[in-house]
């Protein structure tokens, strides 16, 4: 083929900026430590890499959230664990207080105390985080949840309860509202209370009592109403006579699939009432044991009273301390799925960003002999350019 | 004797003819376009007859322009597809990097408003984190006007670049009259080789500009056409092109014809060239790139509006809107000759597309159509402001008296994500709690719970008000003490536009309140679903969200710019191949030149050599003869 001086030229010349365009590249991404350099390298790649760095960022913000709500339950963890402390020192004075061996005044001297824990718990409810929300007022965190007017007690909070995005698609509550540690908690049994009638002239003794048969059971409120020391009747709350029967001390009273049992003397017309078990703050059920614990012990009468308005407040607070085990074990399940999603969203994002830097960084040993080759070629391009420039036959003229 | 000296005398000639050329040929080594010039010999006829006929010499009887129309034609072509792709590549890599780089585009700043967002919904009562939120608006708003900025500057230049490459036509287009001109002049016999040379290269140039196409006239005067054959030069005659604004926008510049009939907008017909190159960057790059992201600025606002208008901020009003842009922009056609006027909303984002359609009326009535691909879009609904054209995710109001033929062009996505604004200043105004919450009476016996309250209708007047579901039995309920509804047990009971489930198993006389959420200042649940927006598939029919929506914006054009840079890569090859074909046919060789001139030099010598030789014969004639 005819060369052209021109073409000669021209085809050193282009060949010459092709190579040097080639080593611009490969010098750019050895001092960039990026093999894309520009989106239009590699589309596909460039786009999965923004992918990535969207999701690492999210990850790493769940990380964030994630910290933030292990905080909190911690905090909340612990305000739990004191509050058991104090419900479990209550419920030994309780126990305390029912023994026989006490004094009107020991058992004063007690219902102090239980006032003063009663203090330390409305104290317990109300505390405050770092930032001045209160931990148990569920979403109304600027308002004092709980509040005390004389024996009453009222909780000023709401039920809600905020959760957090601890990883994608994954939320978890971050706290209890006050209503369900404090105030939702059923009393009695759970299901039903058993009382005696505080106008009762017997020594009857009511126990625990226990659902047996829930199929059974009609959700009403039932006297066991006693016709003559020795003879009872169940009656309903339309009067109805559910059930008749004899009664020795220490026999348990069955009827519609519950049961409980009833020991010492009632006397004739002495009721006991089952009924329903409602809803019944910490406070008031700690409030009505120091009340119990108060009472004036004169008689037999009288302290049968007392042990039945104890052994009530008991159970109240056997249920309270049940309460807040449950809430107790939801916030470790909460802590524990917390800890699990940190450790996966830490698994997920180490693999998301071993697969970036496939995509977008590069691979030095590659780049750096590339960069020699390429560098040789130019060499050797700029060399033999020179040479067939310089052949001419003008030389020999 | 005397032929001798004349067979000689017409040597020495033709190799100084020769000799000049060759001394032409060396000082245009470096001319572009030049093509070599080859004197071709013939030898003369000379006297005598039958066996004693002798010639009479030599003489150039051409001089030959190596050139190969052929191998010409394909470097034009090569010229268009490499300038077109050039101008391509500059401007779609520009985009490219714009719309992918981290600290441009608009992923990093999603990404951080988003991720304040959740910095919110974990404390949500805390004033600075919300003011952060604010900061995070702002620049997610100032990042879609600055995108969409940078691609009206690119529009702009694309604007003047297009003026400037069609006032490089017109005067090449003149100058190539001009030659054409001379070469008339000159005669259809002769061969005017090097205003040949100048018409090429100056053919080769508009190559660049625009693809043309050629024909020779008899006279050898070239005409050259452009676009769908519009003629550019006929012979002498040049027809100029012009621009103009385009019939809908003032502001963007199409290309016309300027023809006797007036002037005939060919931007669609003209394609190759630096030209083509524009015209296809912004047809192809530049217009489907502002339409996405304007469909994504649309999609991202209004989603975010709607949600934060179902929540309740700390002064317990309800969120109202949070960014601001402008609805899609209608522009009239400067042909209307009616005075309708049309006003369009974006409703359904699920088939919102962005797009530009053409609204034309027939007389009688209207249609809609897509403006970059033709498509057809039927319209329901009868336009007016009770019962609008409902169309591709658009509701469309029309008024005014239109002639027909009259036709507007709706703008939907075009310069949307310029008009976005944040529009709360003030960080208690951020809406992040839910506007109602449920509440369950302490009263209650039975072991039946609610659910946290759904808004499902943040329009509902009664949202605000108080409700209290009342169990009548173990299996109905009356809300505010009226009516008797049947209670399922975790089925949806939607009351004041708030939906609520209650599960388990309720007794006679429990009670459960929905009220205004006033005071939750600790409330996240509107945080958690303003972030949802970023996530949720919401166009294409509930496909994609507004992060995958500017994902595939950037896929797209980077992917375009991908194609385009092998484009050009592989016509950047071939373009240097068909130079070097034409180079190595016409080309001037310095080695053959300076051949030539030791080969004409020795030649003229030789001839000189026989004058003397004739010179020494006539000599020894005299000599012989004066004795």
């Amino acid at each position: 083929m005819r060369i052209s001086t021109q073409g000669a030229y021209l085809n050193g010349l282009q060949a010459m900026q092709r190579l040097q365009e080639a080593l611009d590249y490969t010098q750019r991404q050895i001092s960039s430590g990026r093999r894309i350099l520009n989106p239009s390298d590699d589309p596909i790649g460039s786009s999965r890499a923004i992918e990535l760095r969207e999701a690492i960022s999210r990850l790493d913000q769940f990380d964030r959230n994630a910290t933030i709500v292990n905080n909190r339950l911690s905090q909340e963890e612990s305000a739990l664990n004191s509050i058991n402390n104090v419900m479990q020192r209550v419920r030994e004075l309780a126990l305390q207080a029912n023994n026989a061996t006490q004094s009107n005044e020991s058992r004063g001297l007690i219902a102090i105390e239980m006032r003063e824990h009663l203090e330390n718990l409305v104290q317990l409810a109300n505390q405050q985080d770092g930032n001045g929300s209160y931990l148990f007022a569920g979403n109304l965190e600027g308002t004092q949840p709980v509040a005390r007017m004389g024996s009453s007690f009222t909780y000023n909070g709401d039920q809600g309860q905020r959760f957090i995005q601890i990883g994608e698609g994954r939320q978890v509550s971050d706290s209890d509202p006050g209503s369900s540690v404090f105030f939702q908690i059923r009393n009695g049994n759970g299901t039903f209370t058993a009382l005696a009638d505080p106008g009762n002239t017997g020594t009857g003794l009511i126990g625990a009592g226990s659902l047996v048969d829930p199929t059974v059971y009609d959700q009403d409120q039932y006297t066991v109403q006693f016709i003559d020391p020795n003879n009872y009747e169940v009656l309903d709350s339309l009067g109805g006579t559910v059930a008749t029967a004899s009664y020795q001390s220490g026999d348990t009273v069955a009827f519609r699939g519950i049961e409980f049992s009833l020991s010492g003397d009632p006397a004739a017309g002495d009721q006991f009432i089952v009924a329903p078990s409602r809803f019944q703050d910490i406070f008031s059920t700690i409030d009505n044991l120091a009340t119990a614990v108060e009472r004036t012990v004169i008689d037999d009468v009288s302290r049968v009273e007392m042990n039945n308005a104890i052994n009530a407040s008991l159970y109240d607070i056997d249920q309270a301390l049940g309460n807040i085990l449950d809430i107790r074990t939801q916030v470790g399940a909460r802590l524990a799925a917390t800890e699990n999603q940190i450790d996966s969203n830490g698994a997920f994002k180490l693999t998301m960003q071993a697969t970036l830097a496939d995509i977008q960084d590069l691979d030095y040993a590659e780049a750096i002999s590339r960069l020699s080759l390429e560098s040789t070629t130019l060499e050797a391009a700029q060399q033999s350019f020179i040479r067939t420039q310089q052949l001419s036959l003008f030389n020999y003229f | 004797m005397p032929d001798l000296l004349n067979t000689s005398l017409t040597g020495m000639l033709a190799f100084q003819r020769a000799l000049d050329l060759t001394g032409h040929n060396i000082a245009n080594a470096n001319t572009p376009g030049y093509s070599r010039q080859v004197a071709e010999f013939t030898a003369r006829i000379g006297g005598g007859s039958g066996s004693t006929y002798v010639g009479g010499g030599t003489q150039i009887s051409t001089i030959k322009r190596m050139y190969d129309a052929l191998l010409v034609e394909q470097l034009r072509i090569s010229a268009t597809g490499q300038a077109r792709f050039s101008a391509l590549n500059s401007l779609a890599g520009r985009v490219d990097s714009l719309l992918a780089d981290a600290d441009t585009g608009l992923n990093t700043g999603l990404q951080n408003f988003f991720n304040t967002m959740q910095d919110v919904a974990n404390d949500p009562a805390e004033i600075p984190t919300r003011q952060a939120l604010l900061g995070e608006a702002d620049s997610i708003a100032g990042r879609f006007r600055s995108l969409d900025q940078r691609l009206d500057q690119l529009e702009n230049e694309v604007n003047e670049r297009l003026t400037l490459a069609v006032d490089d036509i017109n005067r090449i287009a003149s100058q190539i009259a001009d030659v054409n001109d001379k070469i008339a002049v000159a005669g259809v016999g002769a061969r005017p080789n090097d205003l040949l040379d100048r018409r090429d290269a100056l053919v080769l140039e508009l190559s660049g500009l625009v693809s043309v196409s050629t024909t020779i006239q008899d006279d050898g005067a070239l005409n050259v056409f452009i676009g769908s054959g519009q003629s550019l030069v006929l012979g002498t005659n040049v027809q100029r092109f012009g621009v103009r604004a385009s019939e809908f926008d003032p502001t963007r510049v199409s290309v016309v014809y300027e023809g006797a009939s007036g002037s005939t907008p060919l931007d669609t017909a003209l394609s190759g060239g630096t030209l083509g190159g524009l015209l296809e960057f912004r047809s192809r790059v530049l217009d489907p790139s502002r339409q996405s992201l304007g469909q994504t600025a649309v999609a991202f606002v209004n989603q975010f509006n709607a949600q934060h208008s179902a929540g309740m901020d700390l002064r317990g009003n309800l969120g109202g809107d949070f960014f601001a842009i402008d609805p899609p922009r209608v522009l009239y056609s400067s042909n209307n000759a009616g005075s309708g006027t049309a006003t369009a909303a974006v409703g359904d984002l699920g088939a919102f597309t962005g797009a530009d359609y053409v609204l034309e009326f027939d007389g009688a009535s209207y249609s809609l159509t897509r403006a970059d691909n033709g498509q057809s879009i039927p319209l329901t609904g009868s336009g007016t402001a009770a019962d609008p054209f409902l169309a591709d995710g658009m509701s469309i109001e029309v008024g005014g008296a239109p002639a027909a033929g009259d036709r507007v062009m709706i703008r939907t996505g075009h310069n949307a994500a310029g008009t976005i604004e944040s529009l709360i200043s003030d960080p208690r105004s951020i809406a992040l709690a839910a506007p109602t919450r449920a509440q369950s009476s302490f009263a209650n016996i039975g072991d039946a719970t609610i659910s946290q309250a759904m808004v499902v209708d943040a329009e509902d007047p009664a949202l605000l008000t108080p409700a209290v579901i009342e169990f009548t039995s173990a299996t109905t309920y009356s809300i505010n003490g009226a009516g008797s509804f049947a209670y399922v047990d975790g089925d949806p009971i939607v009351v004041n536009g708030s939906s609520v489930t209650i599960n388990g198993v309720p007794a006679v006389g429990d009670q459960f309140t929905i009220e205004a959420n006033y005071g939750a200042s600790g409330d996240n649940s509107n945080a958690l679903l303003l972030n949802n927006v970023q996530s949720n598939g919401v166009l294409d029919g509930g496909a994609i969200s507004i992060g995958e929506s500017y994902g595939q914006l950037v896929a797209s054009v980077g992917g375009t710019a991908h194609q385009i840079q092998s484009g050009l890569a592989a016509q950047n090859v071939v373009y240097a191949n068909a130079e070097e074909a034409v180079l190595s046919k016409s080309a001037v060789n310095l080695d053959e030149e300076a051949a030539n001139l030791i080969r004409f030099q020795q030649a003229y010598q030789a001839a000189a050599q026989v004058v003397s030789v004739t010179k020494t014969l006539f000599d020894s004639l005299l000599a012989a003869t004066s004795r």
